[in-house]
């Protein structure tokens, strides 16, 4: 039985793409559905957490089925409406469908039918059966603190760090990385990314051992520099790409905003070779979620939230859920600052020079997996005989 | 393979009519369709629907239980209790906690109106503990009695440090296969918790656990509860090994409490330190003056000093002070003689199945106000030499 990993050969030889969907046009349309369930979840305040759950689903559902068959959005409320549940952050499904009512224009909402909460109701059996009722996902958010809380060094610039990081996870829930690597790979490389660009360089951390030559071997072992790399470029490719431009087949308003011309120096070569620190900060667009909301209504979504305050890493205000899922989420500050979220401007203009032509000292154990990596063995070791602890004791 | 009904362009969805067409023809690669199991007999009534015993007609030596997932009336789609049992059993994989085998379906039809029924399909344990206690039949030894225990603390011990809560301990939901193993069931009731202290206390429904093991928390209102509640229910199950029926039986919330003072000594401040503030602790009537006659009480059944000191540990009011699973787990009872003893061996001496549904008179009256549970109509089968007994 397959797991939910895939190669890059199967991602472009998906239902769709044997339906005739071209491969730039399927990413279009998961970066669509994805961006539309983390609209629809703001604004219903459902937490992270929920909404990355529904985006997970989403893209997993479309390794079965194709966008041609099910019309993203209905298919993108569903998910969301099930994640809800399943993260015990229930909506009812009507409510979900006002939104999505208002967010979309009348030509995309057309595809829920007559009757859309019928719609809806069908998919959700549909969906079930399709992902296995593996309804337990793991997100990059959790490990992304676990972390954090480890490194050492600057705290303001570790804060900073985070909060980039947090936005790229953010952000990678528009690509297909939750199809290719566990969220421990992600958070990881998004955290190296982050590092890079906000300058904070990791040069010490609690539970250091000698044959630690980075950070995170201490949690994921076997990481390569090019499976890093890789990783951050499918995040910064959606920075680069521009605006569709037929208006009729463009993603829902409020979910774009018209991007800088594209990174020429993201152009890169297939062996992985090319380096992050070879992309301009200067050229670094914006990240997708960066609507600037008036002061006045800075959402309290945590996605938004965590932009502008990610949680201070030694204590933990209280979580704000009604009825907390099984995994606990990562406990939010509280109501951020009405600051500007400092990803807008874009990360200082001279983060990069240090490290152009800098590449770390790091040589490739081995090479770069094509399959699912054999990083974790999805069944953990129990830490004593007969017992198999799921969630880290807080 | 599922594309057959794809129009070729690329924005034509289907609608309603080839959505079902489609429904019925995909070969849903995870999801295997319940024909594969051959059902048997109706065994039980669990928190959400029907449960069958089945055989796995690809291998008739495997028998399994198959609950069934009532949708009717649902508005909201998949029923989120389902839901939630789903991703709890998912979650435990424990000897002692049941073993969820997968999630099947009906295949989609005209004449389900395209609409699969879902099923769990649990490994099969051929008793349940209120079954085995209520036939006169079935002794069991000290050591078995700790064997019991052990296992059942050590389910508990289990999912409570994988932060999740069962909620509805009782006789009948303790399995027990025919080699002895124990395993813990029913987690329709279940959820997870977290250790509230940034502050927040929970506010979980306190409309919860058969009356008759619920602790005096639940019954006084707490919402903002942990895994003592099972422990007390664990508590009501260790009396009753020995006294072989449930030892408080009451009728309502107030008469439990009752029972529990009378048992347990009186509820008040200096029993129970903050007892004051839970929500119903004005509102119910709380005898005073009553001693605490737990070791006075069950020593006739019990006998054994060990176990009473245990029993006495476990019935605790205070749930703050009421002995954990790992407490409990570590306690002389479990390590002195007689040791705990396997059980297949007196279990091999009974080859019918025993459940709590299936037993006569006995529980009927429980049966019916707790879980308004219907007398089965399948007739009785015979197969590996259980025979089910269905009235």
């Amino acid at each position: 039985m397959p797991g939910w990993y895939f190669d890059k050969k199967e991602l472009r030889n998906t239902p769709s793409a044997a339906a005739g969907l071209d491969y730039k046009t399927e990413m279009r349309y998961r970066k669509e559905g994805a961006r539309f369930i983390i609209d629809t979840g703001m604004k219903m305040d459902l937490g992270y957490n929920t909404t990355a759950t529904g985006v997970v689903y989403f893209h997993r559902f479309y390794m079965f089925h194709s966008f041609q068959q099910f019309p993203r959005y209905v298919t993108a409320c569903c998910c969301l409406f099930l994640a809800g549940k399943v993260e015990e952050t229930p909506k009812k499904c009507k409510d979900i469908i006002k939104i999505a009512r208002n967010l979309l224009t009348d030509q995309k909402f057309v595809t829920f039918g007559a009757d859309p909460k019928e719609e809806v109701m069908t998919l959700e059996r549909i969906l079930l059966q399709t992902i296995k009722f593996d309804l337990q996902v793991e997100h990059p958010y959790q490990f992304l603190l676990k972390y954090a809380k480890c490194l050492k060094g600057d705290k303001t610039k570790l804060q900073k760090m985070v909060q980039m990081a947090w936005t790229f996870v953010n952000d990678s829930l528009c690509t297909t990385l939750c199809l290719q690597w566990e969220p421990e790979i992600i958070a990881v490389a998004l955290m190296y990314l982050a590092g890079k660009l906000s300058k904070f360089e990791v040069m010490d951390w609690v539970g250091r051992a000698s044959k630690h030559l980075r950070w995170w071997d201490m949690f994921v072992e076997d990481i390569t520099m090019d499976l890093l790399e890789d990783i951050c470029h499918q995040v910064l490719d959606l920075y680069s790409q521009p605006a569709p431009k037929s208006p009729s087949d463009s993603p829902p308003p409020s979910a774009t905003k018209p991007h800088s011309p594209p990174i020429q120096s993201t152009s890169r070569q297939s062996n992985g070779s090319e380096k992050i620190a070879h992309i301009s900060p200067e050229s670094l667009p914006p990240p997708l979620n960066t609507r600037i909301p008036p002061p006045s209504e800075v959402p309290q979504f945590p996605y938004q939230t965590f932009t502008h305050a990610p949680p201070p890493l030694t204590s933990y205000a209280p979580v704000s859920f009604a009825a907390p899922p099984v995994n606990t989420p990562p406990p939010m500050a509280g109501p951020p600052p009405p600051v500007a979220p400092p990803h807008l401007a874009g990360p200082p203009p001279n983060v990069y020079p240090p490290y152009v032509g800098h590449p770390p000292p790091f040589t490739p154990v081995v090479p770069p997996p094509t399959g699912p990596p054999p990083y974790f063995s999805n069944g953990m070791p129990p830490p004593t005989p007969g017992h198999r602890q799921y969630y880290p004791p807080p | 393979m599922q594309n057959n009904h794809h129009s070729g362009h690329p924005n034509s969805a289907m609608n309603m009519r080839e959505k079902e067409k489609y429904i019925e023809n995909f070969n849903f690669p995870f999801c295997e369709e319940s024909s594969k199991y051959q059902k048997l007999a109706k065994i039980g009534q669990g928190t959400f629907g029907e449960v069958f015993k089945a055989r796995d007609i690809s291998n008739p030596k495997k028998f399994v239980a198959m609950k069934k997932v009532l949708m009717d009336n649902e508005k909201e789609g998949f029923p989120i209790t389902a839901l939630r049992e789903i991703r709890i059993l998912q979650l435990l994989k424990h000897d002692n906690v049941v073993n969820l085998i997968e999630i099947c379906r009906t295949k989609a039809s005209a004449a389900n109106r395209y609409r699969s029924t879902f099923y769990l399909v649990f490994d099969f344990c051929e008793h349940d503990l209120a079954g085995l206690l209520s036939n006169v039949n079935v002794k069991f030894s000290l050591g078995e009695i700790k064997k019991v225990l052990q296992q059942l603390l050590n389910g508990l011990y289990y999912i409570h440090y994988n932060k999740i809560l069962h909620r509805d301990m009782k006789a009948a939901n303790v399995l027990i296969t025919k080699n002895g193993v124990l395993k813990l069931a029913d987690f329709g009731l279940a959820r997870a918790f977290s250790n509230n202290k940034n502050g927040m206390p929970n506010r979980f429904t306190n409309r919860v656990v058969t009356l008759w093991y619920r602790p005096p928390e639940l019954l006084l209102g707490e919402r903002n509860y942990g895994p003592p509640v099972d422990l007390w229910g664990a508590g009501c199950i260790m009396a009753e090994m020995w006294t072989r029926s449930p030892i408080m039986q009451g009728n309502s919330e107030q008469q439990q409490l009752t029972l529990i003072s009378q048992l347990c000594g009186s509820i008040n401040p200096q029993s129970w330190p903050g007892v004051e503030n839970l929500e119903l602790y004005k509102k119910m009537e709380l005898p005073q003056e009553q001693k605490r006659k737990v070791k006075e009480r069950l020593k006739p059944y019990l006998k054994d000093p060990y176990a009473i000191d245990l029993l006495d540990k476990l019935l605790v009011l205070d749930p703050s002070k009421r002995a954990d699973a790992d407490t409990a787990l570590n306690h002389d009872f479990f390590w002195t003689d007689p040791m705990p003893c396997e059980l297949g061996k007196m279990l091999a001496n009974h080859t019918q199945s025993m459940f709590e549904l299936l037993a006569p008179a006995r529980r009927a009256t429980q049966i019916n106000r707790h879980h308004s549970m219907s007398r089965p109509t399948t007739s009785a089968v015979q197969d590996s030499g259980y025979q089910d007994r269905v009235f």
